[in-house]
Order: structure tokens, then C-alpha cells, then sequence
């Protein structure tokens, strides 16, 4: 019951801050992009932290996304909803693709075999001029304002896709940790062997898994060109901002906790914005050093991520309204 | 009825016959004892029965289906599971999820959280059930074990030295189980280093040694065989009896 009233408190808090923002702002473009990497870590968080598989290579699916949602508005003038479910389609498709041979790895072989099927994707995007348009990259065409259309004037509506997106994934992860599947990735996580002696079916779970990562992060896609309106394959398919920058989202929050990918969004992406706004002027470089420096700090200061700092303070909240 | 039919077994890691051509078969409900010296083969056997290992050659059939090739969570699922010898539990995880897991091979959630209490209370461990399951006493984990398999509802269970440790009061409780696990219709194989255990409670002793099947027959035939006396169990059988 108590935990009900919290969560209704802080999805009624995220539903009132984007209009107390300037709707043509600098932050209401933050706040955006927080709600969306958190989401995006959330996707991460179902494959990262319940099947304990750590993906570096979610830039592809997220990319796959983006490209097919604008490739279909640009040459078939498809409503980017559609499009969202089509990069979906192809996000499933290409995360059972990466699954079926990664899948026996474990731990770094398995981050270094994904990092790599991301750089593959970027790398055919690249070249691929003729769908992609090559490293020139693709603008989503502006058209009349609607939202059949997904074409909004200011960025307020699409603070609030973002909102509902991170809400349902996050619904999803919660609903998965939760049903026997959940269990199931824990058994897995914990001793693959024993779990397929007591019945567990690993590769059918791993695939399941996969897939439903890959299908909503290239879902997410769509919602990141729509927002950016401007994207090329460096951008979309990175390694470092895209794959590398939602495992580090959910790590330094709380891998495999609901709460978890949602505090490290919040922390990471404003303190990235704010380093760039105080040292991009001076010396380029030196904003992502002292980023850099932040999060070994925080990592050394709470290695199990901020859902530890979070725990405890609930713990002596609920104490003091107890006493 | 035959429940559980081996042919011909075979199996070489290397330079090591760890299996070589074990043939038996086991009516429903008896409680088969699997014996022999350190190294004789028989943890490899049975990984090699629930199809952890794959064998060279032999047949394995369960209840009329052939199991030889298939994955463990196919072979669990036609009913024949195993307990881990070193223990592998989800340490990580309470004792009741360890279990409700396992139930949930035939189950959804909910009525494999009833059915794992169940398992639990059999193996007197239902108090014990939100603890995580790392953090219990090495013969606490393996009654844990016992009940993950048992929740998977087997009709051939494979006890791999779930007695390990025990005190003489905890040992009468797991044979006590063991003997009504039969007879719920549960056939079982039990690997056990406890000589006096397993010459009570077992039905028949197969003896195992270098990877061979030395001898088959009841606790006494066993015992009195002048070849199993003299490659294993010596003067120390003397001393039980």
C-alpha cells in the first residue's frame, strides 16, 4: 500500500515538472533526455539485470529503430507509430540474430561479442548510402503538427512520451522480475547448470529475454529521432553514448532493480549536461575527465549503485514515521 | 514395470574410461543404492542420466522414452531430476524461491509457492524458508536441494549424498523421507557414502568402480560378495556389520 502511494507520488511529481520548465528551454531538453536514457536503461536493465547478460551493444537495436521509423516517414510517409513498431519488428529480429551465438557467453565474452555486433551495425550504416544515407545521416521531415503524426512544435509533448514510455517499461521490467520467468533468470543467473536440471529451459529463456530487449530499445529509437529530428550513424549506433552510456545508467543506479536505471538517469545525465555547459567553453576535453572522475568516485563510494543510498534512506524514513 | 532402463553406457574424458557399458534397469518404486570408491564414476553417472554429459554410446530410457541426446530441462520434464553433490543452490535467492522455482515445471507461480512449502515441510525446512539460501549450514543446503528436485515432481529422483554430514537424528528423518517418497510412487537412486544409510534403506545396491559395474543384487548379496569385499569395501564393511 505504502509503496502504491510513493509510486503514484513520483509519477505525479514527473507528470508536473516538464510544465514548470521553460517550453522552449535548455532543461525541458534535459529532463527529455533523462526520461528517455532512463527508459533506455530500463530496456537495458531486463537483459543486463535479470539475466545478468552484460549488452554492450544495444546502440544496434536502438539504431535499427531510429533508421526504420524515419526511413518509412521519408520514403513512404508512414506515421512514425507505425514505424516504431516496424523498427520493433526489426529490433526483435536482430537481437535473436546476435542471441543465438552470444548466448553461451558469459560475462566480458559476451560484453565484447555485443560491443562488436554494435560496431558492425554502425559500420553498415555507414556504408549502406543508399537506405541510410551514409555518415551524412537522416533529418526526420517536418510536417504539419499532430499527433498521429508524431510532429509536435514545442518539446513539452515529447517530455511526456517519454514519461509514459519509461513508465511502461518500467511496468514491463517489474512485471517480468515478478513472474516465473523472473525466477527463472534468476536460477539461470545464479547456476545455469542446476537450473536446467530442475526443468528451466536456458536457451528458450535467454532468447525470450533478448528479444524483448531488442524489440523495446529499437521502439525507443523512434522516440530519440523524433526528439532529435537530426541523427547519423555515429550518433545513433555509438558505442560510447548509446550501448556503453545505458549499462553505466543502470549499473551506477542499481542493476537489476526497478528504482535503479531511473537514479542513475537522473544523476548521469544532467551532471554529463551541466559538465559540458561549465567546461566546453574553456577546454573541450576536460568536461569528460571530470565526468569521468564523478563516476569512479561514485562507483568506489556505493559499488551496488544508488539504489543503496535510496534503500537506506527509506529505511530510517519509515523508522522515524514508526517511533 | 520398468521405470528407469540403462544399456551399455560409455563414457571417456580423455585418457579416463569414466563410464564403461553400465547396464541395469530399475522397476518402479524400488530404492536403488549406487556405491563405490572415490572417483568410481558415479556422480558422472548420474549427470550422465539427467543429460548434463552426453554418453559415447548406451541407451537411457525413462518410463519407455528415450532420454540419450536430450537437454537436462527435457529430462526433468519427462520426470527424472538430480541433487548436486557440492550443492547449487541459488545461493543469492530465499530457500522458498529456490524451491518454487523448481515447481515451476509443472506450475504457475502461486501453486508452486504452495507446493514448495509442502516440499519444504518434508524435508523439515519450512522454518527456514525466507532465509537466503546461502546463508544455511552445509546439511541445510542439501536438504534444500532435495526438495528443489522433489518439487519438480519426478518419478525417478537422483540423491546425490544429501546425507553428507548429518547427524544420526537428521539421517533417520531423511531416510524416514526417503522410504515415503517411495511410497508416493517415487523411484529413487541414491549415491551415499554412509554405509549402514544405505544397506537400511535400500531395495538393491549397484556398486560401481573405475567407471564398471562390479555387482547388482539386494544389501546382503551385495555385502557377501567375495569380488565387491575385496576391490572396495574390505574390512571396513566387516566393521558395519
Amino acid at each position: 500500500m505504502k509503496r502504491w502511494i510513493a509510486i503514484l507520488a513520483a509519477i505525479a511529481i514527473a507528470a508536473v515538472l516538464p510544465l514548470l520548465l521553460s517550453p522552449t528551454g535548455y532543461w525541458i531538453r534535459v529532463l527529455t533526455f533523462t526520461l528517455l536514457f532512463a527508459a533506455m536503461a530500463q530496456v537495458w536493465n531486463i537483459i543486463g539485470g535479470l539475466a545478468n547478460q552484460t549488452s554492450l551493444g544495444h546502440a544496434a537495436f536502438f539504431g535499427i529503430g531510429a533508421y526504420t521509423s524515419t526511413i518509412l516517414v521519408l520514403k513512404f510517409g508512414i506515421s512514425p507509430w507505425i514505424g516504431m513498431f516496424a523498427g520493433g519488428f526489426l529490433g526483435g529480429i536482430a537481437a535473436l540474430i546476435i542471441a543465438v551465438p552470444t548466448m553461451r557467453l558469459q560475462g566480458h565474452y559476451f560484453a565484447l561479442a555485443t560491443l562488436a555486433f554494435g560496431e558492425v551495425m554502425r559500420v553498415i550504416a555507414n556504408v549502406w548510402t543508399s537506405l541510410t544515407g551514409g555518415p551524412v545521416g537522416l533529418s526526420v521531415p517536418f510536417v504539419p503538427p499532430s499527433i498521429a503524426a508524431y510532429s509536435f512544435k514545442q518539446l513539452l509533448p515529447h517530455a511526456y512520451i517519454a514519461l509514459i514510455a519509461l513508465i511502461i517499461v518500467t511496468f514491463i521490467f517489474e512485471a517480468i522480475r515478478r513472474s516465473a520467468m523472473g525466477y527463472r533468470l534468476r536460477a539461470i543467473k545464479e547456476n545455469p547448470a542446476a537450473a536446467e536440471v530442475i526443468g528451466i529451459d536456458t536457451t528458450k529463456v535467454k532468447l525470450q529475454t533478448a528479444v524483448i530487449s531488442g524489440v523495446l530499445m529499437a521502439m525507443l529509437g523512434t522516440l530519440y529521432a523524433q526528439v532529435a529530428v537530426f541523427f547519423d550513424p555515429d550518433t545513433v549506433f555509438s558505442a560510447a553514448s548509446i550501448s556503453i552510456r545505458v549499462a553505466l545508467i543502470a549499473i551506477l543506479g542499481g542493476v537489476g532493480t526497478a528504482i535503479g536505471p531511473i537514479l542513475g538517469a537522473l544523476f548521469i545525465i544532467p551532471v554529463e549536461e551541466l559538465m559540458n555547459d561549465l567546461f566546453s567553453s574553456g577546454a573541450a576535453g576536460l568536461s569528460q575527465l571530470i565526468f569521468g572522475v564523478i563516476l569512479i568516485a561514485v562507483i568506489l563510494w556505493r559499488p551496488r549503485g544508488f539504489i543503496t543510498v535510496f534503500d537506506s534512506l527509506m529505511a530510517r524514513f519509515s523508522n522515524k514515521a514508526r517511533s | 514395470m520398468t521405470i528407469l532402463d540403462v544399456r551399455g553406457i560409455s563414457r571417456r574424458f580423455g585418457g579416463l574410461q569414466a563410464l564403461s557399458d553400465v547396464t541395469f534397469s530399475v522397476p518402479k518404486g524400488q530404492i536403488v543404492g549406487l556405491i563405490g570408491p572415490n572417483g568410481a564414476g558415479k556422480t558422472t553417472f548420474f549427470s550422465t542420466l539427467v543429460g548434463l554429459i552426453r554418453p559415447d554410446s548406451g541407451s537411457i530410457q525413462l518410463d519407455g522414452t528415450s532420454v540419450v541426446g536430450q537437454k537436462p530441462h527435457k529430462v526433468a520434464a519427462l520426470g527424472m531430476t538430480k541433487t548436486f553433490q557440492n550443492v547449487a543452490l541459488f545461493a543469492e535467492s530465499s530457500v522458498l524461491d529456490n524451491v518454487l522455482t523448481a515447481g515451476l515445471l509443472r506450475h504457475d507461480v502461486e501453486t508452486a509457492r504452495r507446493e514448495a512449502l509442502i516440499c519444504l515441510d518434508r524435508v523439515g525446512l519450512k522454518s527456514v524458508a525466507h532465509k537466503l539460501a546461502g546463508n544455511l549450514s552445509f546439511p541445510e543446503r542439501a536438504r534444500v536441494e532435495l526438495a528443489r528436485a522433489l518439487c519438480t515432481g519426478p518419478k525417478v529422483l537422483l540423491l546425490d549424498e544429501v546425507m553428507a554430514a548429518l547427524n544420526p537424528v537428521e539421517m533417520q528423518e531423511i531416510m524416514d523421507l526417503i522410504r515415503s517418497l517411495r511410497d508416493d510412487g517415487i523411484t529413487l537412486l541414491v549415491v551415499e557414502h554412509h554405509m549402514r544409510a544405505i544397506m537400511t534403506i535400500c531395495d538393491r545396491i549397484l556398486v560401481l568402480n573405475f567407471g564398471r559395474l562390479l555387482a547388482d543384487g539386494t544389501p546382503e548379496q551385495v555385502a557377501n560378495d567375495p569380488v565387491v569385499v575385496e576391490a572396495y569395501l574390505g574390512r571396513s564393511m566387516e566393521a558395519h556389520k
